[in-house]
């Protein structure tokens, strides 16, 4: 075990070097500056000395080694749109991505485990093909088309619902205000997420009940029941937390555009701020959290699955 | 049971789907029930109470001098913070922190007798101090690159004559100076910034500013909103407004909803295509208001092909700029014939050179500039070769919409146009920074004033003089504009100069746009100028239940 973790931690090391010397070039060559010095009134007088105060007049290569050198001691620098320190900026807004993405994925879990089993079961009949049709809308529809259209209709219509913002934090906290701005965003991830995880489970589910041991279950009388939620689920789970684990660090580097449309300031918002802005600091940051979310995810799965199927082990 | 089951699902998500194939986008009823029980209320005034809701596109940066203040800082700062002047209700620049202002004879010397009643949001008095600090260790420090900091490049020094009277000392006259000093030019604090990095001072430029304005800081969120509330101790009319929340929306589609659901009070439309649905809205107002900004084409004048005027003029003749108007500007913006916007009243004049729409017209300038059709490609030539113009653009409100109908425009009458969309930043880089283009489309917005010397001088080639243009008897006339004080003496100067613009062309003028002003009925006594100037007077606006 404990080379294991030896052997991803420098995999993981590796890749995030690799990772952000991309993202730095990139970035950093990409047509464009900061906007500070990309304003169309400045004079030249002006960009340079805004230039020279962002540490820009230096060459490319050894901005990026007085970065690495820097984030290795845990400082990624101020923000170039802000002047505010980058770990700040993005720990300002990841709590309210953790808080879509946890509830997105325990509703898309729950729900599409659900659905795939009913799919699964009722194969080819009317219920499968209800939620193989609902799926496939879901997963072809525009995140940015139905916000727009819910808005429509529960906040312009009917005035049921704000139509962005996070609601009241803090001292003005109430229950409802919160749940009445969640519910939009978190519906809008659902339906992109939750097809996957019911046709995963679906196709999975499908595999495994057509294999001998359930066979053997169902001869030996065991209620049907039992046979799909003890004997066939638990063996069809491994490729659904796969795809969990895919979905995870999707979510928490920020649904760009389900953020944007309903106003929710998390890590999506904050990806669209820093790259029309050009704010290399704050994009290296946030590429490097990203990076570690996946890592991590990764680790997680390949945990679970020794759990979950004792054959899995020390993979 | 089970079968039961799914079919009461099966019908629960398809009706889920009818619902949301049923509503149509943009056409579907607008309408919505109103709160109040009594349609028509009768006026009773202003009253005390009630907030309004402002959109900002991006967390603003409260430092009016900041070089990351845009315009999102810009509608939060004049709020916020005071200038020594603040644009009139004629647009002409009217007493804010300075009650009175005097030029010397020769023009290098203005003296601004300051108020005297006027506290910091912290309690601390304001003297002549702030604005000294304001301009000599913020704008006129040249390593800090300061927003604006370009108006004040005649300006030596801001001297304190006692504590409530600055003088201003020139190297020449500025006869913009007061119209300058109300546009985002608002004084900061001495005894919060003395002896600090004014851009590195993050307590103050993104938490809690202290200025003198209407309106004090009660919270912030990053991300999210930027909530103000009454200065009571504010030494003009005491706000009628409990609150003013700037809130944080990137997306402009956003804007248009939350007005319609009532969450938002007033701003200006960028994107008019959602303006009839708008208009049609319920409790819901639109009104058009004039602005200092005029849109334009350059043709870059380092360039040997572009610099016979003819060909400026033969562009103008081709392009139907009503028509463009009409329908991607639905109508919000006049034809503009020089720079001077017709909100500046006294100057603007439109008895001068206009250019109809005219391709044939064109067609011969173009000919007697030696461009011609010698292959019979349909596009001309020149020297018998190809002559294409590379247009580069940057994606922001409708300028790829209009810069389409150009092209086409040009194509009608032989120019071989190459439309060339960037994203707006690499835009900026290739276009302004590098000059690097050969035609572009863009647009400048200036304060309440006709000295247009920053954008066709040519002591300005290196700044916002983008076309590089060079005239040395345009350069005369606006010299002289911008050193004459006398009104009347100024308005001749600018008539003579608009004369030449228009014969010019140092840039090929489109449209004066007007603001689509969009506001919920209940807010009244916002004055009738356009949304950043009327914020001025913010103070005046009410909520009328």
């Amino acid at each position: 075990m404990l080379r294991f973790m030896i052997n991803r931690a420098g995999q993981s090391a590796i890749l995030l070097l690799i990772v952000t010397l991309i993202t730095f070039f990139l970035v950093n060559l990409a047509p464009g500056g900061p906007s500070s010095t990309m304003r169309m009134e400045a004079t030249e007088e002006e960009r340079q000395a805004i230039v020279e105060k962002l540490g820009l007049d230096q060459p490319v290569h050894i901005r990026y080694v007085e970065w690495l050198k820097n984030g290795l001691h845990g400082d990624f620098g101020t923000s170039f749109t802000s002047s505010e320190p980058v770990i700040q900026r993005i720990m300002e807004r990841l709590p309210y991505t953790i808080e879509l993405t946890i509830f997105t994925i325990v509703i898309s879990v729950i729900l599409g485990i659900f659905f795939g089993v009913i799919s699964a079961v009722k194969r080819g009949k009317v219920g499968d093909h209800v939620i193989n049709f609902v799926s496939v809308i879901g997963l072809s529809v525009p995140a940015f088309w139905l916000g727009l259209m819910l808005i429509l209709l529960f906040s312009i219509t009917f005035k049921w619902l704000p139509s962005s913002g996070v609601g009241p934090r803090g001292e003005d906290f109430e229950l409802w205000g919160w749940i009445s701005h969640l519910i939009m965003p978190v519906l809008i991830l659902t339906t992109t997420v939750l097809p996957h995880i019911v046709r995963f489970t679906r196709s999975s589910m499908l595999e495994v009940t057509s294999q001998n041991y359930i066979r053997t279950a169902r001869a030996k009388g065991a209620k049907e029941s039992v046979v799909l939620y003890v004997h066939a689920l638990r063996n069809a789970l491994i490729p659904i937390i796969t795809i969990i684990g895919m979905l995870i660090p999707r979510l928490l580097s920020g649904a760009v555009i389900t953020e944007a449309i309903f106003g929710w300031t998390g890590i999506g918002t904050l990806i669209i701020e820093a790259a029309r802005g050009r704010d290399y600091p704050l994009v290296m940051g946030i590429t490097v959290m990203i990076t570690l979310v996946v890592v991590f995810c990764n680790l997680i799965v390949d945990f679970l699955y020794s759990r979950v199927d004792p054959r899995v082990k020390n993979v | 049971m089970k079968s039961k089951k799914l079919k009461i699902l099966s019908l629960f998500l398809l009706s889920f789907v009818l619902l949301f194939s049923g509503c149509n986008y943009g056409g579907g009823s607008s309408s919505t029930t109103s709160s109040g029980e009594g349609s028509e209320e009768t006026t009773n005034g202003p009253r005390k109470g009630g907030k309004v809701t402002i959109p900002i596109v991006a967390d603003p940066t409260f430092n009016p001098w900041h070089p990351i203040a845009y315009a999102e800082s810009n509608v939060i700062n004049r709020v916020i913070f005071s200038g020594l002047t603040q644009p009139g209700k004629d647009l002409l620049p009217a007493p804010d922190l300075a009650k009175d202002w005097s030029t010397s004879e020769d023009g290098l010397e203005w003296t601004f007798i300051l108020r005297d009643d006027v506290k910091w949001h912290d309690g601390e008095k304001f003297t002549a101090e702030d604005v000294a600090f304001t301009f000599n260790e913020v704008a006129l420090n040249k390593e800090l690159g300061a927003n604006n900091s370009s108006y004040f490049q005649k300006l030596k020094e801001v001297q304190v004559v006692d504590d409530y009277t600055v003088k201003f000392i020139l190297e020449s006259p500025v006869a913009a100076l007061p119209a300058y000093l109300s546009f985002n030019t608002e004084i900061i604090p001495k005894h919060i910034f003395e002896g600090q990095d004014p851009w590195e001072l993050t307590s103050f430029n993104k938490q809690k500013p202290v200025g003198t304005g209407s309106f004090k800081i009660k919270s912030y969120t990053s991300g999210q909103s930027v909530v103000l509330e009454r200065n009571d101790d504010y030494y003009g009319e005491k706000a009628y407004l409990d609150e003013v929340e700037y809130k944080v929306l990137a997306d402009a589609n956003t804007h248009v909803a939350q007005l319609l659901s009532g969450e938002l009070s007033i701003f200006a439309l960028d994107d008019l295509a959602a303006i009839d649905r708008i208009k049609n809205a319920e409790g819901v107002e639109v009104v058009a208001r004039d602005t200092t900004r005029f849109f334009w084409i350059i043709l870059n004048q380092q360039l040997e092909q572009f610099q016979d005027v003819k060909v400026r003029q033969a562009v103008l003749h081709a392009i139907d700029r009503q028509n463009i108007i009409d329908t991607v500007l639905k109508g919000y913006g006049t034809i503009a014939d020089t720079g001077i916007a017709p909100a500046l009243k006294e100057y603007y004049t439109d008895d001068v050179k206009r250019y109809e729409y005219d391709p044939e017209q064109a067609k011969k300038l173009l000919a007697e500039a030696g461009l011609k059709d010698t292959n019979g490609d349909g596009l001309l030539d020149k020297d018998g070769k190809k002559f294409t113009i590379d247009f580069k653009i940057g994606i922001q409100g409708d300028i790829e919409a209009v810069s389409q109908m150009v092209q086409q425009y040009l194509k009608a009458v032989g120019l071989d146009v190459k439309l060339n969309t960037m994203e707006w930043n690499a835009m900026i880089q290739d276009v302004v920074v590098k000059r690097n283009y050969e035609m572009s489309l863009n647009w400048w917005r200036y304060p309440s004033d006709p000295d247009l010397s920053a954008y066709m001088h040519s002591a300005n080639v290196k700044g916002n003089n983008i076309p590089a243009y060079q005239n040395s008897e345009l350069d005369k006339l606006l010299d002289a504009g911008a050193q004459e004080s006398d009104v009347e003496k100024r308005k001749e100067i600018y008539l003579e100069a608009q004369k030449m613009m228009a014969e010019q062309l140092p840039y090929i003028f489109l449209w004066y746009p007007q603001e689509a002003q969009v506001r919920v009925e209940k807010l009244k006594g916002v004055p009738d100028l356009a949304f950043g100037d009327a914020l001025h007077y913010i103070n005046e606006w009410y909520i009328e239940e």
